[in-house]
């Protein structure tokens, strides 16, 4: 048991480090000072009084959110042998796989760059800055000829590194044996089967109310869904992270959402954090860079096509232009397999104090990546909330949908798990699909990549983001999938080409999403 | 008490395997790692830390001299610890591991456990469980029963579960 002692108050010493450099930690050292003044706070016993202080007063509740929050986003600390890659990724091969693909991103780019003589950063002239200020809110309107970009990449090119990832130290052979996967992800990582998923989606059971379910016309409110709100309400005024947390796996009242959502991930809107996204404002106002038109060209390719989020076009600009310039994103770099791409001052190749990260945030976007933010609209109308959420969410949870890992929530992971899900359960229909050329995970992918944004309704989409908070994991998006092909396995066991599959599943407008999700796992007979 | 690091040999993998290593065709599932001391004081290991590479399960021998008198003996003092819980998926594959001294009287060479030391008769079976001679025995004779009914079918029907009056 000593191992575990020593273990605890390593990850106690390491989240003690990290609260020490935030904003609250101040706020807690000048509530403490100001307590002094207090009739209650005694010499004698000052420590006691000053903690049953912070508790009465709230601030012990908001110490707690931040400690479960540094809980839930970091990894454990690791064996103090292991590197900082080891963190990142543990398996070489895949670090390696990370490593290439990044090299052809940044190849990409740069050849978009020299192609078209555009800067990757340039000083806007003072006119420019001024135009740009006063049209801030509506930047739709601009129609910049970008003819000439191109997306860096799209979701299939990564499928296809992904198809090719394999274990030097697994030996499957190309011909078919039962050694090999049948479906495209060839790599061995361990995917939990529906079992260990029920014991995990526990809260999604048959025999306990979902929103999504038990909030239809149908059911008398009486039944569930008012001691639901109830206790949703009950939940925000305690302002506890980790009761939300649980309390949201049932699916979260839609008035309620936006309060929710920020308590499980701990923002809230500080006067510095206004401040914050004021100045990156200002960054996007002084510099140009590349990515803006990338950025730009996305939103008009997917976003302002979208019958739900055309309306929000304004606020992805503003949300995104400020996103790519947010150095303070780069500190997510340390538990995602991904790194910043890194260039060097002319002259200083390989000094680490001339080292400059482009973009400045170290994320480059890819198409589609402007569907992270587009739900969050509907939730948030303030600017700078809303890209605190956005930001807070794309470290949690997005970063994982578009870098080769073998975390459990990561992309490759979620494929194998749809994979196997479907293998398992559905053997016929995968291999009727596989057959005609179909293979599932073709039509799948680009699903789970956007985490189904812009495929499914917003209000189903909103409660299958709901889960994605509660559980504080992506699998349930792999478990969707599966359980969309489950619903329309019977349309699919008569296509007989790709094309016609891709048709059946084309439009998932009209899906609710929950009873999928409950039908596949605790209601299929296997 | 201040930890210094231990220099130490370590030898190149040598596989278990029956047979001729060229000719066979299986691959073995067994390799052995030596580690020797060159001349040393005598210390007291603490720890040993390595990255793991798609190792299941790892057994740890040591040769102690306990005396001038009597010869070397060969101690387990770790058997099958499971690095990878998952040895067909990569769960644990490229970990680095720590293995501790852990409550045991201190000597002059290396003899720890992490793990209690095994014994080397089979494990008792736990309590209630039916002894399985008796168990086989009965079985037999089931199974004698059933040939005979099976050799000497009759056409008469078995009826069915008929209580008095239950039907009624």
């Amino acid at each position: 048991m000593l191992q575990e002692e020593s273990d605890l108050s390593l990850i106690i010493a390491q989240i003690v480090q990290k609260l020490k450099g935030s904003n609250l930690y101040s706020q807690l050292e000048r509530q403490a000072w100001a307590s002094l003044q207090r009739p209650e706070i005694k010499l004698e016993s000052l420590k006691e009084d000053i903690k049953e202080f912070f508790k009465i007063s709230g601030w012990e509740k908001k110490l707690q959110n931040a400690v479960y929050s540094e809980l839930s986003v970091f990894p454990l600390p690791s064996h103090p042998a292991a590197p900082p890659e080891h963190l990142k990724e543990p398996l070489v091969y895949m670090r390696k796989a990370q490593g290439s693909w990044e090299k052809r991103i940044l190849k990409s780019l740069n050849s978009m760059c020299t192609e078209l003589s555009i800067p990757l950063a340039r000083k806007r002239p003072v006119g420019e800055q001024k135009e740009l200020l006063n049209k801030w809110n509506e930047m739709g309107t601009d129609e910049p000829d970008l003819s000439l970009f191109r997306p860096v990449y799209a979701p299939k090119d990564f499928l296809e590194v992904l198809i090719n990832l394999r274990n030097p130290n697994y030996e499957n052979g190309d011909s078919l044996s039962f050694r090999t996967h049948l479906g495209l992800i060839q790599v061995p990582l361990k995917v939990k089967d529906i079992p260990e998923l029920k014991e995990c989606f526990v809260e999604l059971g048959l025999n306990i109310g979902q929103l999504g379910i038990d909030d239809s016309t149908q059911v008398p409110p009486e039944l569930f869904e008012n001691e639901h709100v109830r206790i949703g309400q009950k939940v925000l005024a305690e302002q506890d992270s980790a009761a939300a947390q649980q309390y949201i796996r049932q699916g979260s009242p839609t008035a309620l959402r936006a309060e929710l959502w920020a308590l499980i991930l701990n923002i809230s809107s500080q006067p510095e954090d206004v401040l914050y996204y004021e100045q990156l404002k200002t960054n996007v106002i002084q510099h140009d860079l590349l990515v803006d038109s990338l950025i730009y060209k996305d939103v008009k390719l997917t976003a302002s096509n979208d019958d739900y989020y055309f309306v929000f076009e304004d606020y992805l600009y503003q949300v995104l232009l400020c996103f790519s310039r947010d150095t303070s994103v780069l500190s997510h770099f340390a538990y995602n397999s991904a790194s910043p791409p890194k260039s060097y001052i002319r002259g200083k190749l390989g000094l680490e104090e001339y080292a400059v990260f482009y973009p400045p945030n170290g994320v480059i976007p890819f198409h589609g990546f402007s569907m992270y933010v587009a739900p969050l609209c509907f939730l948030y109308h303030e600017p700078s909330k809303l890209y605190q959420i956005f930001r807070e969410m794309y470290v949690r949870f997005f970063f994982r949908l578009h870098s080769i890992s073998s975390h459990p929530s990561g992309i490759v992971s979620l494929c194998l798990l749809f994979e196997t899900l479907l293998q398992t359960y559905l053997p016929q229909l995968f291999y009727h699909l596989r057959e005609i050329g179909a293979q599932p995970l073709r039509i799948s992918f680009k699903w789970m990549v956007r985490a189904f944004s812009g495929y499914l309704a917003t209000d189903q989409l909103l409660l299958l983001w709901d889960r994605i908070l509660g559980y504080n994991s992506l699998e349930i998006l792999a478990v969707l999938a599966a359980a969309v092909f489950a619903f329309r396995a019977v349309n699919l066991m008569e296509v007989t080409s790709l094309a016609a599959a891709e048709a059946v599943l084309a439009d998932l407008s009209t899906l609710k999403v929950m009873p999928l999700l409950q039908i596949f796992l605790f209601a299929t007979v296997t | 008490m201040s930890r210094i690091l231990v220099p130490c040999h370590v030898k190149g993998t040598v596989a278990l395997q029956v047979g001729d290593v060229r000719t066979s065709q299986g691959r073995p599932g067994v390799l052995v790692i030596d580690v020797t001391f060159p001349s040393v004081a005598p210390f007291e290991l603490q720890e040993i830390t390595f990255k793991n590479y798609y190792t299941a399960f790892l057994s740890i021998r040591v040769r102690q001299h306990t005396s001038a008198h009597t010869p070397a003996k060969w101690v387990t003092c770790l058997r099958d610890y499971c690095l990878m819980p998952d040895p067909h998926s990569e769960e644990g594959a490229q970990e680095y591991v720590s293995l501790f001294k852990h409550q045991s009287p201190s000597m002059t060479f290396p003899k720890w456990l992490s793990h209690p030391v095994p014994c080397e008769q089979p494990a008792l079976l736990c309590e209630g469980l039916p002894d399985p001679s008796r168990v086989s025995s009965e079985v037999q004779q089931m199974w004698a029963l059933t040939e005979m009914i099976r050799a000497s079918h009759t056409s008469a029907r078995i009826g069915r579960f008929d209580v008095d009056g239950c039907y009624d």
